[in-house]
């Protein structure tokens, strides 16, 4: 079942939240959406959540070839042992830190794409995050746009006072989040949409807010500037309720772990059920660097995103918005087959992607996509071979999720994925 | 259409606190209660002049600001060179070259995301800084072989038999002529004409070796162009003074002005031969930049916000707070997202940046997590009276008759001590709507 429009509405209202009254010219009552007619095809958009995974995550200790002699060979010191991994068949197993996945992998819910990678891989993480982030691997230029903000700048419509995406808990914006059109917000949590009333006495800070709701309301003063920052203001306030009724109250029995990517993602649910016609928010887990000695921080990361992610699919189920959710995680690359000599692993090329999609979205089951690379058939620096373009990961999401073409975006025609 | 640039008659047209402060905020993001005064008092030219003309710098001023400065080159942290420029905004004696800093630091936008080094993009600002209300033609040409631009748009790259357009391509769109005024065939050659500018050790190098030498003809000039060579092609082409016209009128004018205005002004840029003073301070004295559909056409941009609300009440900043303000709201100062610079204009305005916007103001007037902030205007007599005064100072503009009302209402009836009565009636004067406009 979807969230309509029209029960959140009638929620609202029985909760006195819309408050402007029946003299209010219309544009406020969509303000609280910040968005104008296309207000109710946003409502109901898919949602994507990106989960990047930054340092180069071991895609090898994630999604393990535990039968593969030569992944026991490459790997003495640092192996995940056959007896302990979560088996997905005879060959593959997932980390065994990762039972909440596993879960989604098992109910139908989770893919995993392997071998995902692109030509003339740079091992370099600020090279390689920009070319995940650009998509664009063979283009030296740097204008700075990223996949994602193309993607609304193609999209044609107005971005100015909406917030069609948002980074939650990033130091900085996401490239994959530029665009020339549209300036995404970096939201560090929660509290950054609570709105402050000031100081001195109570009575004074609720007449403020009620006469700060009352200037927005103005009528039109033939200054469209004008009228484009009343309208905001109005709609900010409105966010601002929401989120704060929200915030202060907001139910959920998922088992968010208390940790960073716990933390950010239920951020995100909170987010997503106060309806803000946002579509795409970027989330990231850093720390996957092993160099040295990598079993415990590994096994902590993997965990993480696995308690996680895990937590955010029931939450999103409990809220029945599951239908509306595409999470997808990525990292720069993953790390060279042959580990080194201080128990850990160095920059390596292909990796796998976990994409979870709702049932009834694709033709498939849900599983693994794509052979795992050859540890054998190795690329001069002894790393695994990419079969599958990360633009076609990239394509499917635009295409067949959130219904972007994507083309001009990606700067070429790439094979869909049957993921969703 | 000349006359869209004649001289504001202030004598007929008047020169009010109204208009005193719409020249303030636009060319100073904002004034203190005496600067307002004194402006007033001044009229229209002589306070055009002490923006235009290099004003000493006091001695606290210049103490602080070296501090700031070797402290940030010694860690190499670009936030701290992020706090040292914000310094300079607040404190400087010279705003409109600030200003005009930040202008040119858009409009050449490179970024420390790619650069990575603290020390470079403190060379260029050094530079454009030093340029910022000088000669257009001396900027353009002084940073086509800025270190830290070399590297923002591969220099190195660009070779003899493997030219790379990157630069090529940015210098004409972005920096001198605008989309439409070349063709494809226009960039590869111009990226020839370029081949072996690349730098080496942390330096300008001509590499004569990866040099093109042979003929090039750009927008229909043939010869064996070199670099220098195509930038003295661009400067002269009617494309270039009309790109900088353009972009002059939207950072002081108005967003989306029309091509009579653009034509008049890039008229006054030849004409002044590419000096940046005299046509700014033509265009802070000209008619369209008084005129009724100017005013309040502007929206303030994070920098102009914070440094305003510094500047007209007096704020003893938190420096590093107020960087990352201004760039949670989406202007990370060395940082811009692209190589286009910051959009600008509605595209800062969000419901996020709003709330964060209308957040900022109660912050400054019932918080210290921005700063401290102290000064008022003389507000003697009536509630109404002290409304005025602080409209006055906070706000390029009026307000409504009901505004007014509203806000005199709310001051009567708050309670409290006086201090938390103002700051109350402050917050509520920056998180009008109209105050995001200048």
């Amino acid at each position: 079942m979807k969230t309509s429009r029209r029960n959140f509405l009638a929620r609202s209202a029985a909760a006195g939240v819309v408050s402007i009254g029946a003299a209010a010219p219309p544009f406020l009552n969509r303000a609280a959406w910040a968005a104008s007619e296309e207000g109710e095809k946003d409502r109901n958009d898919q949602i994507l959540v990106l989960v990047e995974l930054a340092g180069g995550n071991d895609g090898l200790n994630t999604v393990v070839p535990f039968s593969d002699e030569a992944y026991l060979k490459a790997r003495p010191g640092t192996r995940i042992a056959a007896e302990a991994v979560l088996k997905l068949d005879d060959a593959l197993g997932l980390h065994p830190q990762m039972s909440g996945m596993k879960e989604l992998y098992d109910e139908g819910l989770l893919s995993i794409v392997q071998g995902v990678g692109y030509p003339n891989p740079d091992r370099s993480h600020f090279r390689s995050m920009d070319i995940w982030h650009s998509a664009r691997p063979g283009d030296e230029e740097f204008r700075g746009d990223g996949w994602l903000g193309r993607a609304l700048d193609q999209s044609q419509k107005d971005h100015a006072g909406r917030l069609p995406a948002l980074a939650v808990g990033t130091d900085r914006l996401p490239r994959a989040l530029l665009g020339h059109k549209v300036n995404v917000p970096m939201l560090r949590s929660i509290d950054a949409f609570k709105w402050n009333n000031g100081s001195g006495p109570e009575a004074d800070r609720k007449r403020r807010r009620e006469l700060i709701e009352k200037f927005a309301a103005e009528r039109a003063a033939g200054n469209p500037s004008l009228d484009f920052l009343r309208r905001t203001t109005a709609s900010a306030a409105l966010t601002a309720k929401r989120l704060g009724e929200l915030g202060d109250d907001y139910k959920t029995t998922a088992g968010y772990p208390d940790n960073g990517l716990g933390k950010k993602l239920k951020t995100v649910a909170q987010l997503i059920t106060a309806d803000l016609g946002t579509r795409i928010f970027f989330v990231s887990l850093g720390g996957f660097d092993t160099h040295s000695q990598q079993e415990g921080a590994h096994a902590a990361l993997v965990g993480e995103l696995s308690t996680a992610l895990s937590a955010f699919c029931e939450d999103m189920a409990e809220h029945q918005l599951s239908d509306r959710i595409l999470v997808a995680t990525y990292s720069e690359f993953g790390r060279r087959v042959q580990e080194n000599g201080s128990l850990g692993t160095d920059h390596g090329t292909a990796s796998q992607m976990f994409v979870v999609a709702p049932k009834g979205h694709r033709k498939s089951k849900a599983g693994l996509i794509g052979k795992h690379p050859s540890l054998t058939d190795l690329d001069p620096e002894g790393d695994m071979k990419f079969h599958t373009d990360f633009r076609s990961v990239y394509a499917t999401i635009l295409e067949n999720w959130l219904e972007f073409p994507s083309e001009k975006v990606l700067g070429g025609t790439f094979a869909k994925l049957d993921f969703v | 259409m000349a006359h869209l640039l004649e001289r504001y008659d202030s004598a007929r047209h008047g020169w009010s606190r109204r208009e005193a402060t719409h020249l303030l905020w636009r060319c100073a993001a904002g004034a203190s209660p005496s600067e307002i005064d004194r402006s007033v008092d001044e009229g229209m030219t002589k306070s055009v002049a002490r923006l235009i003309d290099s004003q000493p710098e006091s001695d606290e001023f210049t103490a602080t600001e070296n501090l700031l400065h070797r402290s940030a080159l010694k860690s190499g942290n670009i936030n701290s060179l992020k706090n040292w420029w914000l310094y300079r905004f607040l404190k400087t004696a010279n705003p409109l070259a600030e200003k005009m800093t930040l202008f040119w630091h858009n409009h050449f936008a490179t970024s420390n995301a790619k650069v990575r080094s603290t020390e470079k993009m403190d060379v260029q600002n050094a530079l454009i800084r030093q340029h910022a209300l000088g000669n257009f033609a001396e900027l353009f040409r002084t940073i086509a072989r800025d270190v830290a631009m070399l590297l923002w748009l591969d220099g190195n790259a660009n070779r003899k038999r493997h030219p790379n357009e990157n630069f090529a391509r940015e210098v004409m769109e972005l920096f001198a002529l605008g989309v439409g005024n070349y063709s494809e065939k226009d960039i590869k050659e111009t990226a020839r004409a370029f081949t072996g500018w690349h730098v080496r050790n942390d330096e300008f190098w001509f590499n004569k070796v990866q040099h093109d030498a042979g003929k090039k003809t750009i927008l229909g000039k043939s010869g064996p162009f070199k670099g220098d060579d195509v930038l003295e092609i661009f400067l002269e082409h009617p494309a270039c003074a009309r790109f900088v016209a353009t972009k002059l009128l939207a950072g002081f004018v108005r967003h989306d002005p029309d091509s009579a205005m653009v034509d008049a002004l890039a008229e006054r840029i030849r004409a002044h031969k590419f000096e940046i003073a005299p046509v700014v301070q033509e265009l802070i004295s000209s008619q369209v930049f008084y005129a009724p559909t100017s005013r309040r056409a502007l929206i303030k941009s994070p920098v102009e916000l914070v440094v305003g609300a510094h500047r007209t009440l007096d704020g003893r900043a938190h420096l590093s707070e107020c960087v990352q303000l201004m760039s949670d709201l989406g202007q990370n100062l060395f940082e811009p997202p692209t190589v286009k610079g910051w959009e600008g204009g509605r595209l800062w305005i969000n419901s996020a940046t709003m709330l964060q916007r209308a957040n900022f103001a109660s912050q400054v007037t019932g918080g210290e997590r921005f700063g401290k902030f102290g000064a008022s205007p003389r507000t003697r007599g009536s509630e109404s009276e002290t409304v005025t005064s602080y409209l006055d100072l906070l706000l390029a503009g009026s307000v409504s008759k009901s505004t007014h009302q509203e806000l005199t209402n709310y001051l009567r009836k708050a309670g409290g001590s006086t201090k938390e009565q103002t700051s109350g009636l402050v917050q509520l004067i920056m998180t009008l709507p109209e105050y995001q406009l200048i």
